[in-house]
């Protein structure tokens, strides 16, 4: 069929186009964010499943802080034929000098319940297969530990006042399920080996690994959910792998992302179309002079799109390939043995939704196409824009792709919010301006009046430039500034300790011997905080997890035990912003104060019952009122304070939070007071703040790397909003030299209405971003919003000046018409 | 066998500006293949609207219009597949070379053999030599040539022109009219002109007057 031949060159004809290149380019990019978060979410989905099925090392792991009540325990070796124990405490092992922090795990008889260890006798030794852990005075390192303590297989290693031989180096334990994403140094021995009270500490962890049919484990997953209200169950077959809640809440934000970029996708794209449309109108005019029906015209003009799309879904795979291995590549830090591998489902569900996106961005122009008719060749009809339908069609796509990404409405529509009020100001301002503009330039000369008359002429083609340039403006003012804001606070926080080492836990019989130390070192203890460890488990009797609406850094903090602090009056680096504080020595110890932003991550309000799980034991406090941190009365702050009577009440371990300040000397005698407490938590400030900036470089990295897809897109708007009206810009300028404008005069006209352009764009886009980040800064990062006036006016005039640079390269190339070019158009 | 296309008694008038302007009203008129009508009168007399319901394009607002072909009565649409245009601008596709364009509306009907026929068209249109020009390469004269040669190469039972040569010299003009005319009585299709020159309208078979919304002889 001789039409399909033609459409097919036709479209290869048009791609070659400057505007069929915009068009492709603009395709292509989002086809190519969205494609590579599919890649690499599909790839950890897979990691996790598979890590799930590999690393659990049992069919069932119940897993909590503390080990279970003696009847709890009974309990639940009732309902499963077999069980294993395992425990898990932090601590520093030290050697001939050397230390190093350490996770230790405690195993019984039973371990492994399923799978082998793989040990061997050096770091570099044949692995070699093991059905039981190490027995009772034993230690077991794994190679990085044994590498980083000077220590061979046959030593002695002394943890407290136990001393175990090293017996083999560790590779491979069957249930490192959680510890896949963790690049702690691990150690291993029976739970028989050491006194527990010299190794605990308020980070332990203890896990019921469970070997069961399936019915038996569905009853020891009901009685956990109603015996043990602060313990974790996590299956094999159709559980979920504790790292995918934070991936999805990842994949949903980079979805929303995609919202955003889709949306300056689409404004390229309607500029593209503009002239698109133009071209197939003439093309299909002439076409049915022919007599060929209009079905057949609408085929051609369907096919030639869909070429463009092939086209792009080819270019967009191959570098979301590159793109996705080299993600790949950076995550296996978060997920060792992570795999690139490809995954053709996602890819083609996403593919599908692209195309029904952009399909849908396409629809107002196949139907103002399908009203073409040949007497356009003969007379000129007024072409109707159908200006709204093109916007409602772009919501209508932009709904359906937030829709399938966005997994919290509040941000999403907190985004969109702002981007309409900034687009609604773009629109006001610059129809205000035009219009007083050309109306103040009516009885003036030169050529600022004349450049508005021109604008005013042009008032629709105008204001889709402004707004197009806007919303470029306002993603990337936005996105800069948040990436500023979100390194500052993490500086700012890092910096803030006092004192050079942290004590991160210290328990109560360790104090004076820390106290000594300090003494003989030159060292000083600048603060020391008590505190016990508490799991806030349900709001005002709704469990934590069915309370919280919404997934959040908070939510995340309070799965796990957090630090409960108690003091009667308020302390010097904290200020009330709420509520009451308690009066000193009250006998109603059951009150609470806790810091705004954790209230408002979890949607806490004065007034609620908190229930806490400290010690096994199940406290209610009433929130009362709010403290925020203020900088210069010290570091340590805790995120809940009760009364100083709640102490009596509670029957828990008492360990202390503070820091120290060592001179240059002391440092190398930290080993021998580690050798004496193993399980005292010191964190030098260096390692907190190479933490943070490890933190910090992977923020920065994602938000340049998006910074950079919307400057890209932000360049394609720029390039489609010259290209879309350079035809005209060329004929008005022809036209304009033919009356006696000389270039001189030309260039200036052309930079005044770029100016204008550009600084309408620049005010939408200012007022955008002061409202998006009023709205999200505190509600969805956590941040303050404290705008840098300067900063922000640095930037709108560099976008400013980056716009009437284009704009005046533009004109010099539409001034290389000739007025007798103008004669034979 | 009977190719006809009958205006019977209609008329047409346009809204803009809140206004209703009557074209003409109740006009009569019968064009047959084989004959060749041009319509002249003053700018703004609605030639260009009779034209464009002569072809099908448009309805009236008052009267019928009659499509024949092969004798039997057809719509609008199957009379648009069955004719060709000329128009004042030329409108050949820039994209595309003289042969390209010439071949266009074959290889839109799926004749394998578009680009032959187009080739001796513009042989026969005096132009083989400037077959891989492009439009903007080309004279007015010579697009509009190209643009006779694209509009006969169907075979089509009617062909409508509006201003035809309305872009052209004196000299081209003529020798454009030469082929259209000289064309249309080789392929025996009906040929219906809108046209400002006198001379062109006297080539014609007949020639029709419209003017303050009537149609008579001109004289």
């Amino acid at each position: 069929m001789n039409w399909i031949t033609l459409s097919l060159e036709n479209a290869w004809r048009d791609l070659r186009d400057r505007d069929g290149r915009i068009s492709i380019a603009t395709q292509t990019a989002l086809l190519f964010f969205l494609l590579t978060l599919t890649f690499t979410s599909a790839s950890i989905q897979r990691y996790l499943a598979d890590n799930l099925e590999q690393m659990l090392g049992s069919d069932l792991v119940v897993e909590r802080h503390g080990p279970l009540r003696r009847d709890h325990d009974l309990a639940l070796r009732s309902l499963a034929p077999r069980v294993s124990v395992t425990q898990w405490n932090d601590l520093t092992l030290t050697h001939g000098g050397q230390w190093a922090r350490v996770r230790l795990k405690r195993v019984d008889d039973a371990y492994p319940l399923q799978g082998t260890l793989q040990i061997g006798d050096t770091p570099v030794a044949t692995h070699r297969a093991s059905r039981r852990g190490p027995q009772i005075g034993e230690i077991w390192l794994e190679p990085r530990l044994a590498t980083a303590l000077k220590i061979r297989v046959g030593e002695m290693l002394a943890i407290d006042r136990t001393t175990l031989r090293v017996s083999a180096i560790l590779f491979h334990e069957p249930d490192r399920l959680m510890e896949g994403h963790s690049t702690v140094l691990r150690a291993m021995v029976h739970n028989r080996s050491l006194d527990g009270d010299a190794v605990t500490s308020g980070t332990e962890i203890t896990r019921y690994l469970i070997a069961a049919n399936e019915s038996q484990q569905q009853r020891v997953e009901e009685w956990v959910g109603e015996m043990l209200p602060d313990a974790t169950v996590i299956r094999k077959s159709g559980g979920q792998h504790p790292l995918a809640g934070f991936w999805r809440r990842t994949e949903n934000f980079l979805g929303l992302a995609a919202v955003m970029l889709f949306f300056m996708g689409a404004v390229a794209l309607d500029m593209t179309n503009r002239r698109w449309l133009a071209l197939m109108r003439y093309r299909h005019a002439i076409y049915a002079s022919f007599g060929t029906p209009m079905r057949i015209g609408m085929l051609m003009a369907l096919g030639e799109w869909l070429v463009g799309f092939v086209m792009s879904i080819g270019l967009a795979m191959l570098l979301a390939t590159l793109a996705f291995h080299v993600i790949i590549g950076q995550l296996r830090e978060y997920f060792p043995g992570l795999q690139a591998m490809w995954h053709f489902i996602p890819a083609a569900r996403t593919t599908g939704l692209v195309f029904l996106l952009l399909l849908a961005l396409q629809v107002p122009s196949f139907v103002q196409l399908s009203r073409t008719s040949l007497l356009s060749l003969i007379r000129n009809p007024a072409h109707s824009r159908d200006a709204w339908g093109r916007l409602l069609w772009s919501l209508s796509s932009v709904t359906l792709l937030a829709a399938a990404y966005s997994d919290n409405w509040l941000l999403t529509g907190m985004t969109l919010a702002a981007i309409a009020a900034a687009l609604l100001l773009m629109l006001v301002l610059t129809w205000c301006i035009i219009q007083l503009g050309e109306r103040w330039g009516r009885r003036r000369t030169g050529l600022l009046p004349f450049a508005f008359f021109l604008m005013r002429q042009r008032l629709f083609a105008k204001s889709a430039q402004v707004l197009g340039l806007g919303l470029c403006g306002l993603l990337l003012l936005f996105t800069l500034m948040l990436m500023r804001d979100l390194g500052g606070t993490m500086e700012r926080h890092a910096r803030t300790h006092d004192g050079n080492l942290l004590i991160a836990e210290a328990q109560a019989d360790q104090l004076a011997g820390i106290q000594q130390w300090a003494g003989t070192t030159g060292s000083s203890v600048r603060t020391l905080r008590p505190f016990v460890s508490a799991q806030l488990v349900a709001v005002n009797g709704t469990p934590l997890g069915a309370y919280v609406q919404k997934p959040s850094d908070t939510f995340t903090a309070l799965s796990e035990p957090i630090r409960l602090s108690w003091t009667d009056t308020l302390p010097t680096n904290n200020r009330i912003v709420g509520g009451q504080w308690w009066p000193a020595a009250t006998d109603n110890w059951q009150q609470l104060s806790a810091e705004p932003e954790v209230m408002t991550d979890i949607g806490l309000r004065h007034g609620d019952q908190l229930t806490f799980q400290i010690g096994g034991n199940a406290y209610q406090f009433t929130l009362v009122a709010s403290h925020a941190h203020t900088p210069g009365g010290g570091s340590i702050t805790f995120w809940f304070q009760v009364p100083l009577s709640a102490r009596a009440h509670i029957e828990a371990p008492t360990r202390y939070m503070g820091s120290m300040e060592l001179p240059v000397g002391a440092w190398d005698s930290l080993a021998g007071l580690w050798q004496q407490y193993p399980s005292l938590s010191l964190v030098p400030l260096k390692e907190l703040t190479e933490r943070f900036d490890q933190t910090l470089g992977i923020v920065t990295k994602v938000t340049s790397g998006y910074a950079a897809m919307v400057l890209l897109l932000a360049l394609f708007v720029l390039a489609a909003s010259i290209s879309g009206f350079s035809a005209d810009d060329r004929r008005k300028n022809g036209l304009l030299m033919s009356m006696g404008l000389r270039d001189r005069e030309l260039l200036w006209l052309n930079i005044n209405e770029w100016s204008i352009t550009a600084l309408i764009a620049a005010a939408g886009a200012v007022m955008g971003t002061w409202i998006a980040g009023g709205l999200l800064y505190r509600d969805q990062f956590g941040l303050p919003y404290n705008p840098d006036v300067l900063w922000v006016v640095s930037i709108v005039v560099a976008m400013v000046s980056v716009v009437c640079l284009v704009g005046y390269w533009a004109c010099r190339q539409s001034l290389k018409v000739s007025v007798r070019d103008l004669l034979t158009t | 066998m009977q190719n006809t296309i009958e205006l019977q008694s209609i008329s047409h008038d346009f809204e803009t500006a809140g206004q209703r302007i009557s074209l003409f009203c109740a006009l009569s008129c019968t064009i047959r293949a084989g004959e060749s009508l041009a319509i002249v009168g003053p700018s703004g007399a609605g030639k260009s609207s009779l034209l464009s319901i002569a072809a099908g394009l448009e309805a009236p607002t008052g009267g019928t219009v009659r499509f024949t072909l092969d004798g039997k009565s057809v719509d609008a649409l199957t009379m648009r597949a069955n004719s060709g245009f000329i128009f004042q601008q030329f409108h050949l596709l820039p994209e595309l070379d003289a042969i390209g364009n010439v071949a266009l509306p074959l290889r839109l009907k799926g004749k394998r053999d578009a680009f032959d026929l187009a080739a001796s068209w513009l042989d026969k249109v005096g132009l083989a030599d400037r077959a891989r020009h492009r439009p903007h390469q080309l004279s007015g004269g010579e697009q509009q040539r190209i643009a006779v040669a694209r509009a006969f190469i169907t075979a089509p039972r009617f062909i409508f022109a509006d201003e035809p040569t309305g872009n052209l010299d004196m000299h081209t003009s003529e020798s454009v009219a030469d082929l259209m005319f000289g064309c249309a009585r080789e392929t025996g299709c009906g040929l219906v002109m809108v046209t400002h020159s006198r001379p062109l309208a006297m080539r014609a078979d007949t020639s029709l007057l419209l003017a303050a919304g009537r149609l008579a002889a001109a004289a």
